[in-house]
């Protein structure tokens, strides 16, 4: 098979969320001598990326997103061991990592799970700590692994509130200047965002990829 | 030995062995005699003409009874006299109760009739009776001794003057003594029920006498003025615990504009109204109660009541009926799933039903109580505010100007509007037709998508839908199904193994079947076993009112419903993203 070819439909496998078929073409890929990291800066980000256009033009929605981040996870999990024997293991240090969770008294964590998937999907190291989880743990696991963001989302209006215990448990401790916080939910807004002193706000997973992506260029 | 007892108008016969109680003679024939007094003798709704066989003497104090009743000497109360030999007896209709139906949409359902609060006219004390007034009443009445608060006894003697008066005693549960009245008031005997919704409040005027609603009225919570949703008024209370008052005055006031309404139009005073039952969801009660809600506000969401003892008005704050009248409250079942549910499901005898059956509630919140054998599971489901029309584009509830139905004409669709009037905007039900017409024609994929580039669906001039509508659509429907997905199959159950489908609430009773079992919204069954029980909630309050088996009921249903937590299930997010397209379910 042409090489160009393969790559296309690697971006396709993505795009339709094919996970056996983005597995399958990662490993024709690495049989045929390409560049671990050819495949996936040419042949399954372009289909991540498209993926999220999709979105935003309102073409899909989130089984189709869940489905393309979920084909990228697969094609990840054969070509990182790749990467790893290649010597890109110092890239790979550099990969920016993401502590996420849904805050102490909030049990909903589909969109964390969405942002988290699509985060990771998109070359992020993401530690996701699941639901109902209070600040001495978001803030135990961003120290230990070195975080560049933490990620903290709610639901309901009420348990919107930890958003803001956090950030001033953080201030308290003098640890604020070390972490991005980005927050989101559903009854979250960027005004509140803005209130409670947190560095970003995105309406949905596609947007706190970029929103992560724009706030790593201020960095560096 | 046995005897022969012939039931007329009917001609029922029945053979029970003698020395059986009339009474439980007509009730193994099928008949519900009227034991208003629980068999006491005192009530005289049980009375019967004796056509053939002995005439028994009357019992003591039953002459009197019947005689205030007009009846003849021919009559005897079913629950004073045994059958001593074969004998033909003619019920009167109109000592014949019979069963209250309280649903209002659908097959009917019949609870026994046994209000909150009963009248009972006796004579007064005479003189040479030797115990105490109060004692002498409770004799007459033939009860033991009930509750009395000291306030009945302070204005006694304004009541009970001279001896062989009438008077009127109000009890309330059989077991307190609401008030004393002077003559005899034995048909002014009232309740007014309220289904407390978080958009909608409801009530209704019942006579506790005959157990007819005379009338019903409806209007918006006004403490929607403050936040739409339940979790936005808990928040509220939370910033500023202050507004709890606020919410609860706000709610208290619509509830006696309600009243008010209701009294006047029927010509009841409020003093004539002796009990309210009350039905709504956790948060509603709570907040009308004046009770914390911050518990509600995080997982795991628990509320400080589930059952409630019966409160008086005063306590209460509904200064708009007697002040000592009976408060019955619909016990909360479990976090958010509450009153109105545990209301509803007595309402349509869903413990009863053989099942496998479904009931669901659709609101923001998604009510869903699974029957399968003897056990009842319950769970409830973020539906958000899609069926209201609440985070729509051109949304609105379902009121005047609200497209309420569509149908496809050709090409184009043709709608239906809530009172004919010129479209206003789209309410639940007009949402859930027009996207299931649009999926068949091709203008929204099962994804959801909208075809046209512009992903605009346009309806009348200055209404369209667009493709965040559909979006929020999805989402509601997606965690209905989920529910229900998941209830089935932690059951062991598939969608064709339900034999019933109860749906409660406005927006239920409204919907098109056909349409939702397109959408995926309801399970793909023939459509003779959905039942659309209208407000459920209301129903249920009534049913409070009128039914001491209803009052018990609910208590037991609120007791013994296993909570299901949806968001707890491993392979909740599978289900819920499979569930997001629109496709039926089969």
């Amino acid at each position: 098979m042409e090489r160009d070819e393969l790559l296309s439909k690697m971006t396709d496998a993505v795009i339709n969320g094919l996970a056996s078929e983005a597995q399958t073409l990662a490993r024709r890929g690495i049989s045929l001598g390409l560049e671990p990291t050819d495949i996936i800066d040419r042949g399954f980000v372009p289909g991540i990326r498209r993926a999220g256009e999709l979105w935003e033009t309102g073409d899909y929605f989130l089984p189709e997103l869940v489905s393309s981040a979920e084909a990228m996870k697969a094609a990840m999990a054969v070509l990182q061991p790749e990467l790893e024997k290649s010597g890109a293991r110092k890239e790979n240090r550099s990969r920016p990592r993401v502590v996420i969770g849904t805050v102490e008294g909030d049990i909903h964590d589909i969109g964390k799970n969405l942002v988290a998937a699509l985060l990771a999907a998109n070359g992020f190291e993401v530690h996701d700590l699941g639901a109902n989880v209070n600040p001495e743990r978001f803030l135990d696991k961003a120290l230990e692994v070195g975080a560049d963001f933490i990620g903290l989302s709610a639901l309901l209006t009420t348990t919107m509130l930890g958003q803001r215990r956090f950030l001033e448990k953080l201030s308290e401790e003098g640890h604020r200047g070390r972490f991005k916080i980005l927050v989101g939910g559903a009854p979250v807004t960027g005004q509140w965002a803005s209130d409670i002193g947190a560095d970003g706000y995105a309406e949905n997973a596609v947007a706190a990829v970029s929103l992560c992506r724009k706030l790593m260029g201020e960095r560096t | 030995m046995s005897a022969l007892v012939v039931i007329r108008p009917s001609g029922t016969k029945i053979r029970v062995r003698e020395k059986t109680l009339l009474s439980d003679a007509l009730r193994k024939a099928g008949f519900s005699p009227g034991l208003y007094c629980r068999g006491r003798g005192v009530c005289g709704k049980c009375a019967v003409e004796i056509l053939e066989g002995r005439l028994p003497d009357h019992a003591s104090g039953e002459k009197e009874i019947l005689d205030r009743a007009g009846l003849s000497d021919r009559y005897r109360l079913a629950c004073r006299h045994a059958v001593e030999s074969d004998m033909c007896l003619r019920i009167p209709e109109h000592a014949l109760p019979g069963r209250i139906s309280v649903i209002e949409f659908g097959p009917e359902v019949a609870l026994p009739f046994d209000p909150a609060v009963k009248k009972f006219a006796v004579e007064a004390v005479r003189a040479a009776d030797d115990l105490s007034e109060l004692d002498s009443l409770f004799h007459r009445l033939g009860t033991a001794p009930l509750d009395v608060p000291l306030d009945v006894l302070r204005k006694w003697r304004a009541v009970v003057k001279s001896p062989g008066e009438l008077i009127t005693a109000v009890v309330g549960e059989e077991r307190t003594l609401i008030a004393v009245e002077p003559g005899d008031t034995t048909g002014r005997v009232f309740g007014l029920a309220f289904d407390v919704g978080t958009t909608t409040l409801a009530a209704a005027l019942v006579d506790l006498e005959t157990g007819r609603v005379l009338s019903r009225e409806a209007c918006l919570n006004g403490q929607t003025a403050y936040g739409a949703d339940v979790v936005s008024r808990i928040h509220l209370v939370l910033e500023k615990p202050g507004r709890a008052e606020t919410l609860r005055k706000a709610v208290l006031s619509d509830l006696a504009g309600l009243a008010k309404t209701l009294l006047s139009s029927a010509g009841v005073r409020e003093s004539e109204v002796y009990a309210a039952g009350i039905a709504g969801n956790t948060v509603m009660s709570h907040l009308a109660l004046g009770l914390p809600v911050d518990a509600l506000a995080v997982a795991p969401f628990a509320s400080v009541f589930s059952s409630l003892s019966v409160l008086s008005a005063s306590e209460s704050g509904l200064p708009f009926l007697h002040s000592r009248a009976r408060v019955h409250i619909a016990p909360n079942i479990r976090s958010f799933i509450g009153g109105d549910t545990s209301a509803g499901l007595v309402a349509s005898g869903f413990a009863a039903l053989k099942g496998p059956a479904l009931y669901i509630d659709l609101g923001t919140n998604g009510e869903i109580v699974l029957k399968k054998g003897r056990r009842l599971a319950a769970a409830s489901t973020a539906a958000g505010p899609a069926f209201e029309g609440m985070n729509i584009s051109s949304g609105m509830l379902a009121r005047t100007g609200a497209i309420c139905r569509a149908e496809a004409e050709g090409d184009a669709f043709r709608y239906r509007t809530v009172d004919d009037a010129p479209a206003r905007g789209v309410c639940g039900t007009g949402l859930i037709d027009i996207v299931a017409l649009s999926l068949e024609k091709g203008l929204i994929s099962p994804g959801g998508a909208i075809a046209a580039p512009h992903k605009i669906l346009p309806l009348v001039r200055g209404l369209s839908l667009n493709q965040k509508d559909i979006r929020e659509l999805q989402l509601a429907v997606g965690a209905v199904r989920t529910g229900i997905r998941m209830m089935l199959e932690a059951h062991e159950l598939r969608s064709r193994d339900l034999k019933e489908i109860c749906i409660a609430g406005a927006f239920g009773s409204r919907l098109s079947v056909a349409n939702s079992v397109k959408l995926g919204l309801l399970p793909d069954v023939p459509s003779s076993r959905f039942r659309f029980l209208g407000n459920a909630s209301l129903s249920g309050a009534v049913a409070l009112l009128l039914s001491d088996s209803a009052r018990r009921g609910a208590e037991e249903t609120a007791r013994t419903v296993k909570h299901f937590s949806l968001a707890a299930q491993p392979g909740f997010q599978d289900v819920y993203l499979s569930s997001l397209e629109f496709k039926n379910w089969s």
